[in-house]
């Protein structure tokens, strides 16, 4: 009779541990969203730049660094493409980012009016990936040169919590160098 | 043309962004002890940013709370600079079913906890199949943002903090 009990036991501990894998499976998905924002915090900042400004509307994350010394400022959009579990297995892990270059500049409002008088066509879509655009923050006086990337976090993120930072950082680098390249060449 | 720059505050001075920065540091360093953020959240006032403990043998996560105190305004700044409390909890998580096992652990350890919740300045709490381990420090932000011999600071401070919480939990890891 014991001996059955015990059996009894062995079988709930196996459908815990069961249930603890499909949970966690479900959790690490929830947890990319934020483990994004994280490893894009850490880059950013292990290259130079601090963290100035962080808000989230629940979909959207936006982060704003700045490089104090020169005071050249980077701002990203952050959107899981895949929230859900079915999303993410069926068309896999993607995100949607958007990355902007800012540079301060004295006479703002000319080369502002310049840019934007460039842009005649209503029907530009400005959300497919790999279009440069520019943008301003006229409160604070800063030109952005800015992409829209859609990016495969599985290239990013592994299995146990295992985060490829370096290509990550190479992503980022590569693409602000871009942006950069874009931005000053059109100021000059 | 479209833009998000209006989802950012405008912050009038460097000043009222030293709470972010020193988020990126926290961020930073905790990504240097190989812990990667899974939980962010930040308002005006308070951040919270969880972490997973990958490869440690006792920890499961640690939760990171930067709530600014003073500092706010440039005269607040001047008089008492910008001081902060940074709570730290660490967690141990224990994937425990047995029965026999959890009646155990609830007659020994966790009792125990609810009688004798603080050691030292470091307290003591559970939930269900977790042990939290929590500190509180105050500190002043700008001793750990803006140079490199800051960051090497707040690094310190994080991993003297870690391996506190970690031995003050370590009786209560079970093993799975």
């Amino acid at each position: 009779m014991s001996e059955k009990l015990e059996q009894l036991d062995q079988v709930f501990v196996g459908l815990v541990k069961k249930s603890w894998q499909y949970h966690n499976e479900v959790i690490r998905n929830t947890y990319l969203d934020d483990m994004l924002v994280g490893a894009v915090i850490a880059s950013t900042v292990e290259i130079g730049y601090s963290l100035i400004d962080l808000n989230s509307d629940g979909q959207n994350h936006y982060l704003r660094f700045e490089h104090l010394p020169t005071k050249v400022r980077v701002i990203f959009r952050l959107k899981n493409l895949a929230e859900d579990l079915l999303t993410a297995k069926v068309l896999g892990r993607h995100a949607q980012v958007i990355i902007g270059y800012g540079i301060m500049t004295p006479n703002f409002s000319s080369i502002w009016q310049t840019l934007k008088a460039e842009i005649k066509s209503s029907f530009l879509d400005t959300s497919e990936p790999g279009i440069i655009t520019c943008d301003a923050d006229i409160t604070a006086g800063y030109i952005y040169a800015q992409v829209t990337l859609i990016l495969n976090l599985d290239d990013y993120f592994k299995a146990n919590f295992q985060i490829d930072q370096t290509l990550l950082q190479q992503h980022i680098q590569a693409t602000l160098h871009s942006l950069e390249k874009y931005l000053r060449g059109r100021l000059q | 043309m479209f833009s998000f720059l209006s989802n950012f505050k405008h912050k009038q001075e460097m000043r009222e962004s030293k709470d972010e920065i020193m988020i990126g540091e926290l961020v930073l360093a905790m990504h240097h002890l190989g812990a990667p953020t899974i939980r962010l959240y930040a308002d005006s006032g308070q951040q919270y940013i969880s972490f997973k403990l990958v490869s440690d043998p006792i920890l499961n996560s640690v939760t990171i709370i930067l709530d600014r105190k003073t500092g706010g305004s440039a005269l607040g700044e001047m008089l008492v600079g910008n001081k902060a409390v940074l709570t730290v909890q660490a967690e141990v998580k224990n994937y425990v079913a047995d029965p026999d096992d959890l009646l155990q652990m609830y007659r020994t350890d966790l009792q125990n906890i609810f009688r004798v919740p603080l050691l030292g300045d470091i307290r003591l709490d559970h939930q269900l199949n977790s042990v939290m381990a929590t500190k509180k420090l105050i500190i002043d932000i700008d001793q750990f943002i803006f140079s490199h011999e800051n960051r090497l600071r707040l690094h310190r401070l994080l991993t003297n903090t870690l391996a506190e919480l970690r031995e003050a939990l370590r009786k209560y890891k079970k093993t799975n």
